[in-house]
């Protein structure tokens, strides 16, 4: 990267970043960058922290000190509106899915929409909507519910529902987990295809070596709340050091 | 949307039956506190107001014309109850009628109890200050009832006691079915009877011999040696002297009874309960109890007649005074 | 978190609870305002609720009556039956059968509804969206059963009512209008404003206690089975302690 572009295309920064659960040090001087057009796979052993990770920059948990600068912002300082209006431009794909039992597909993809002070126009957000449905080839499941539908395309609904307002960076906590090969594949595939159609940067929480060798261009490996080792996925596979390594068998 | 808006209108009918139902319950009892509508104030004063409170009802004749506003003191002796009328009841309702607060039932709440008087007045206007009588308050009418109720606890406790020596007593009811004590009795009238006709006819005799006095008929030689007469006086005279002693028997027969029943009550002996549930004894004991009235009774009206009979006066007049020397 | 004696558990319980009471009662009246979401749930609580409590309600009233009837023969009131029967149901019996019933269907749903939310990380997904879901989803619920229950309790209490009239009508003959003007007539204020005042808190108990155990919920599907229990069983509990309270403050306050 050169350090021209690095104000400019940089979206993510976190410094120093410690969060602890009682006695449990899950973060500890975690620190972590991201820019336009890439994608960071975390990898981790559960329960070393990663959701916590996405949680923290997300702002659902405080973490105890560090910062985390969004757009060149500490979101850490910023009150309940300005906080709404950067996470506007992230998406995050729940690894439950999260999507709202109560409401048909349809209204789940507005309640975005709807939700975030931005008025849209009734049409406009029909279309948008219809378009999101489309990019995951569901569109015929507008007026299902979600309990209707198969894990694989509730995945793809909560997707669509995280792409619906154009987000600038996507945080992804476990995205395949829990579905079967193939339609994991698929999953990843279409990650990586939102990423060249939208520009976007993504952060990967994962533990599932097919998403990191598929969708990464960079690996980050969390051991005991610290940055271990970094780099491409086909420098770490390489590595020798006994930690890294058990990532990979 | 269309359905959203069914939606909405459910929750609208659901939410607006809800606070209607809720308006119709707080304005039907406002309408029974006289919260509405057109009324009149009128006022009382009592002594003692016995527990009436704001929301007593007032009644006119039975009728349910109003309810109580408030009570206030003026003074220690005085108190106002405020009321607050129904206006229909305006042209009905006059000065003179009378107030007093009675009990609705023998339980039941205060009520305002407002009579009407028989004689000409004006009516009744806004603040008028209704004449007022005191009532039977409930309290002492209570009171009385509860001293009444010692009194009547001390007899009943009297009685039981009586009716338990009675009951425990043998003798008594021995001599009680003892027919002969009845026979002898009536033996007794009997005698006395016969002996107040033969009275009854020596008189008649006696009545016409004066008569024959009086008028000169026949001599008071033939009167002299007339022996009949005398003969049935000595008659009548020992038949009374038998009766007397039967009289006299029978009065210690009694006391004998009577001395025995308290020696039982004394020693405590007697059985009250094989008496009591004994049915066939109680029946006897009525049995001879009626015997003994109405022995008793012929024996008394023929004591009556003998008194006035004027041969036995002087006889009767000679035993009391002798009992009066005793 | 090593100190897990039960009443220091309990204690804790008490004082999230209560923070949790409190953070209602600064944030319901804040903007943003959830009206839609409020007015939904208007009518799921209260208009959903209204055949089950309405049901509750005519049978309570009509077995209210034929139990006191040989009582009241016994005494020879019987004609007193429309009175007394009318004052037990507006003054206790309306608003805490309704309560517990509501407390049944309606906590245990929010509970459960709220924990299965909290489990499969929907309230994290609103957060992220730009809703608070504390306003979107616990103020709406917990003024949708504040309000509802009030309402609820009158259908239900004219219900009852009506359920009585038939119990007196099984045995004797009572017109309707008379029945009507004797329960009315045995009726005050004070019988009906402090049993309507409460009905507003147990409403509020049953959604705060559901909406506190829902989004407090453990992970897990069983965690969400118990806090849709608890909430019925702390929510039922709590509604008598109320009723307690309501009658001792009107008694204080000598509108008994």
């Amino acid at each position: 990267m050169i350090e021209n572009d690095h104000d400019n295309n940089i979206v993510l920064r976190i410094r120093n970043l410690n969060k602890a659960f009682g006695d449990n040090k899950v973060l500890s001087d975690f620190n972590l960058e991201l820019y336009k057009n890439q994608n960071i796979v975390v990898l981790g052993k559960s329960g070393s922290g990663k959701s916590v990770l996405i949680k923290c920059i997300i702002g659902l948990l405080k973490p105890d000190s560090g910062s985390i600068e969004i757009f060149n912002k500490n979101s850490l300082d910023l009150n309940t509106e300005e906080l709404d209006k950067i996470r506007a431009k992230i998406g995050f794909l729940f690894q439950s899915n999260a999507l709202y039992d109560s409401m048909t597909v349809r209204d789940n993809l507005e309640f975005p929409l709807r939700r975030h002070w931005i008025n849209y126009s009734q049409d406009e957000i029909q279309k948008m909507v219809v378009q999101a449905l489309t990019d995951v080839q569901l569109a015929h499941t507008i007026d299902m519910m979600p309990v209707e539908l198969s894990g694989g395309m509730r995945k793809r609904i909560a997707l669509a529902r995280t792409l619906i307002l154009k987000p600038e960076i996507i945080l992804y906590d476990e995205p395949t987990t829990g579905l079967d090969p193939i339609t994991g594949k698929e999953i990843i595939n279409l990650m990586v295809e939102i990423k060249n159609k939208y520009n976007t940067a993504s952060l990967i929480i994962s533990h599932d070596i097919k998403c990191v060798k598929y969708a990464s261009d960079n690996v980050i490996i969390l051991l005991e709340g610290k940055c271990y080792a970094s780099g491409k996925y086909e420098e770490l596979i390489l590595s020798k050091d006994e930690k890294v390594k058990q990532f990979f068998e | 949307m269309k359905n959203n808006f069914f939606k909405d209108v459910k929750l609208g009918v659901f939410v607006l039956s809800g606070l209607l139902l809720l308006i119709f319950l707080l304005y039907m009892i406002g309408r029974n506190r006289n919260m509405f509508g057109s009324n009149f104030n009128l006022r009382a004063r009592f002594e003692n107001v016995q527990g009436l409170k704001a929301g007593n009802n007032i009644r006119f004749s039975g009728i349910d014309i109003g309810t109580v506003k408030g009570v206030k003191i003026i003074n220690d002796t005085l108190m106002e109850v405020e009321m607050i009328i129904d206006k229909k009841v305006k042209n009905v309702l006059k000065k003179n009628a009378i107030v007093s607060i009675t009990t609705d039932g023998l339980v039941g709440n205060k009520i305002v109890n407002i009579t009407a008087v028989k004689s000409p007045s004006l009516y009744a206007e806004e603040n008028d200050i209704l004449p007022s009588k005191k009532s039977i308050d409930t309290d002492e009418m209570l009171r009385t009832l509860s001293k009444t109720n010692n009194d009547v606890a001390v007899i009943a406790n009297d009685l039981k006691i009586t009716i338990n020596k009675l009951n425990t007593s043998e003798g008594l009811w021995t001599l009680l079915s003892d027919k002969s004590i009845a026979k002898n009795i009536n033996n007794a009238v009997a005698e006395v009877n016969s002996a107040s006709t033969n009275i009854n006819i020596i008189s008649k005799n006696i009545g016409t011999i004066t008569n024959d006095i009086k008028n000169g008929k026949g001599t008071i030689g033939k009167l002299i040696s007339d022996t009949l007469l005398p003969k049935s006086i000595d008659e009548a005279v020992m038949n009374i002297k038998k009766a007397g002693v039967n009289i006299v028997k029978l009065s210690s027969d009694l006391n004998k009874a009577v001395l025995n029943i308290d020696t039982m009550i004394n020693d405590g002996e007697g059985t009250v309960h094989a008496l009591m549930k004994d049915s066939s004894i109680v029946i006897k004991i009525n049995k001879s109890l009626d015997n003994i009235q109405e022995g008793s009774k012929g024996f008394s009206d023929n004591m009556d007649a003998l008194k006035h009979n004027f041969l036995f006066r002087g006889y009767f007049r000679k035993l009391e005074k002798s009992k009066q020397k005793q | 978190m090593k100190n897990t004696s039960s009443i220091n558990i309990f204690l804790k319980e008490v004082g999230d609870t209560s923070g949790f009471g409190w953070r209602f009662l600064t944030q319901w009246f804040r903007p943003r305002y959830e009206i839609k979401e409020f007015i939904k749930q208007c009518y799921i609580i209260g208009y959903k609720s209204l055949p089950l409590i309405g049901l509750t309600g005519f049978i309570m009233g009509l077995v209210l009556t034929m139990q006191l009837r040989p009582t009241m023969v016994d005494y020879g009131v019987e004609s007193q039956i429309p009175a007394i029967v009318g004052i037990a149901i507006i003054r206790e019996i309306g608003p805490v059968i309704t309560a517990l019933i509501f407390a049944g269907k309606i906590g245990s749903s929010i509970g459960a509804e709220l924990g299965s939310m909290k489990v499969t990380e929907q309230i994290d997904a609103m957060e992220v969206s730009g809703t608070n879901p504390f306003k979107y989803l616990v103020v709406s619920r917990i003024l949708a059963t504040t309000f509802m229950l009030p309402i609820l309790v009158i259908l239900s209490d004219t219900i009852s009512l009506y359920g009585a009239y038939l119990g007196v009508n099984i045995r004797n003959v009572t017109s309707f209008q008379l029945f009507w003007i004797q329960v009315f007539d045995s009726l005050s204020f004070n019988d009906v404003l402090p049993a309507f005042i409460k009905t507003y808190f147990f409403g509020f108990v049953v959604g705060l206690i559901g909406c506190y155990k829902g989004y407090n919920s453990n992970k897990g599907t069983e965690g969400v089975g118990k806090s849709a229990n608890s909430a019925v069983v702390v929510s039922s509990v709590l509604i008598f302690i109320i009723d307690l309270l309501a009658v001792q403050i009107t008694d204080l306050l000598g509108f008994n």
